[in-house]
């Protein structure tokens, strides 16, 4: 090995990462800024932070957020997994089909799924708001919930599903003592993966929040109108550290769930 | 006698277009070790499946008891399956996987439990296991346990699919034992399946030997071992020298047959029946481990030359040319005379090693 090429290639590899995250990074460093201006820097400041906590409809936004991402992730993660059960007894072909119609809402442009969205639910009458927001987030949450939980279920191995019956456990007995407890870890980030998509949406959103409810992204987006401010560097820099909270704890899961049965 | 604890009547299966098992048919009794023996491939695996419940019949019966289960599910036939892989529960601790069976039946409270996986568990020598998760035992020990999780249910049968495939001569050696007395300690029914004829032949009361989804025959390991229904049976258990001989007469003890240009007798009682008329071509299986080489002389043997004397640890094989054809003895020891290649030598056998079968359309000489 040569070592010129190997130095080339880390300074490669680095400036990409540096290229990729310095955006980041700015908006956390001028979340501290003094200066609500972003051509200086004046001097460290948690005010802005400060002032966040004070903007009632900013809390408020944040609240509804938090409270679609959960009700969506568990909405989600229940009807996700009783579809990838619901798969290991059905035809090959079948399968496919099922998997084509699951994975369709992913491929269906945002912008599109948001008018159907709003015209069924004026049609049913719906009023916009909490409901509509974890209806339709859940729509392309489930697919995500399916796609890993599914991949988990292929890893199981037939025979102890085999086994478990041998031994004289009914169909839900199966599924409550062997599956459900081996799937576990990949529902669980499945819906943390939910949670940070739901929290993340904009578009769906913004024609599904009510009057009266709003998600945080789509009040960050309304603010933005006014003017990027360094209350909105603030707000970003707390959405990312949430962010790579919930990724880093689905590692944390998936990590610990390979280790615990590496048979 | 006693009526047979599972009877299996003419059983077909397929798989789309495939014929897997064609028209099985056979009684297991109460307290036996039987063994399915056969190559990779001859179904012997479905039939086991077939008797769990995991796969279903395309026609024919399955009676435990005198009733049938071939409509039940699983989890409703009392046979319990010690799968090839074992398939411990990953997620369950060796406590919870052997009580496993009890809980999901709910046949016993808690405490009644705890006493009868300590039982299994002594009976398994594995005590004091209970804790560990089944990714921190050694292949033996998982083995140990699958076996345990089976034999808590106090099943009908216990079948047992190539159990100890995956451990090592050793180990394997040692667990045949193991497994033979654990059966006579449990007097519970074995059902096993193996392709290897040595673990078969030492711990079966009897054997069922399958190919091609066929029956090839049923019997004593004996049996099985000594007189061969058919020159597949003949092939496949023992080395043998399997031979195309000319039959030249046949009476009531013997039959004169000529393998090239020897004419040798056979005991009759050790021949196959068969519809065989003199000068009709038959096949002649004798092991090769119950011929014996000698330097002079002697009546009813084989004469040739030696062509390759190959020491092969505690044994000796020798080849000899009688006529053309290679004749493999297998000794232990040199018997009578120190021979070397070249030397002319007669070959004889015990006349239990001998058999006579009758010819099959693609009979080729399959170890030439």
């Amino acid at each position: 090995m040569n070592t010129k090429p190997k130095r080339f290639r880390i300074f490669y590899l680095s400036l990409f990462f540096v290229i990729l995250y310095i955006p980041v990074l700015s908006v956390i460093l001028y979340s501290f800024n003094q200066s609500p201006s972003t051509a200086q820097w004046t001097g460290f400041t948690m005010d802005w932070y400060k002032d966040l906590f004070q903007d009632r409809v900013i809390v408020e936004a944040f609240k509804i957020s938090i409270l679609v991402a959960v009700s969506t992730s568990i909405l989600s993660a229940i009807l996700g997994t009783a579809a990838a059960i619901g798969t290991l007894n059905v035809t090959k072909r079948m399968e496919k089909t099922i998997n084509g119609v699951m994975i369709l809402p992913l491929l269906v442009p945002e912008v599109a799924l948001g008018v159907s969205l709003l015209l069924f639910f004026t049609a049913l009458k719906l009023p916009f708001g909490y409901l509509t927001l974890v209806l339709s987030h859940s729509l392309f949450c489930v697919p995500y919930v399916y796609i890993m939980v599914q991949l988990r279920l292929k890893e199981i191995d037939k025979s102890i599903i085999e086994a478990a019956k041998d031994l004289g456990a009914a169909k839900w007995q199966i599924i409550k003592t062997i599956i459900l407890p081996l799937i576990m870890p990949s529902i669980l980030t499945a819906s943390l993966l939910a949670v940070a998509i739901s929290l993340d949406d904009v578009v769906i959103s913004t024609y599904m929040a009510g009057p009266t409810s709003t998600t945080l992204p789509v009040h960050v987006f309304s603010m933005m109108r006014v003017g990027v401010t360094p209350k909105i560097n603030a707000l970003c820099t707390l959405i990312l550290v949430g962010t790579f909270v919930i990724v880093g704890f689905s590692q944390f899961i998936s990590k610990k769930s390979n280790q615990k049965e590496s048979i | 006698m006693q009526a047979p604890l599972l009877q299996l009547r003419t059983i077909n299966k397929y798989y789309g277009r495939s014929h897997i098992l064609k028209d099985i048919s056979f009684d297991i009794m109460d307290g036996e070790f039987l063994t399915l023996l056969g190559p990779s491939g001859c179904g012997k695996t479905t039939i086991l499946r077939c008797i769990a419940g995991l796969e279903d019949i395309n026609s024919g019966d399955i009676l435990l008891k005198g009733r049938s289960i071939k409509d039940l599910a699983p989890n409703k036939r009392n046979v319990n399956t010690v799968f090839q892989n074992y398939a411990l529960f990953p997620h369950l601790n060796v406590y919870d996987n052997v009580a496993y069976g009890p809980r999901v039946k709910k046949s016993m409270s808690e405490k009644e439990l705890r006493k009868r996986v300590a039982d299994v568990m002594e009976l398994v020598q594995m005590s004091g296991y209970e804790e560990r998760m089944p990714h921190q035992l050694s292949g033996g020990q998982r083995q140990r346990i699958a076996i345990a999780r089976a034999l808590i249910n106090e099943p009908d049968i216990l079948l047992l699919d190539e159990p100890l495939g995956a451990l090592d001569l050793k180990l394997r050696k040692y667990m045949q034992t193991e497994l033979a007395q654990l059966q006579k300690q449990t007097k519970t029914t074995f059902v096993y399946v193996t392709h290897d004829q040595e673990e078969a032949l030492n711990m079966s009361d009897r054997i069922v030997v399958i190919s091609e989804g066929e029956l090839q025959q049923m019997g004593s390991p004996r049996e099985i071992y000594n007189t061969p229904a058919n020159l597949f049976v003949a092939d496949f258990i023992g080395d043998r020298n399997i031979k195309k001989v000319q039959l030249l007469e046949k009476n009531q003890e013997y039959c004169k047959v000529m393998l090239g240009r020897s004419i040798i007798d056979i005991k009759c009682s050790e021949c196959v029946e068969g519809p065989y008329s003199t000068g009709e071509t038959t096949i002649l299986a004798i092991h090769m481990d119950k011929m014996r080489i000698s330097c002079d002389e002697i009546p009813n043997s084989l004469s040739g030359e030696v062509r390759l004397i190959h020491y092969a640890g505690s044994q000796i094989r020798t080849e000899v040319d009688v006529d053309g054809e290679i004749i493999t003895v297998v000794e232990y020891q040199r018997n009578n005379c120190d021979y070397e290649i070249g030397d002319k030598v007669s070959v004889s056998w015990e006349e239990s090693g001998a058999v006579l079968l009758p010819m099959e359309e693609d009979a080729g000489e399959s170890n030439a």
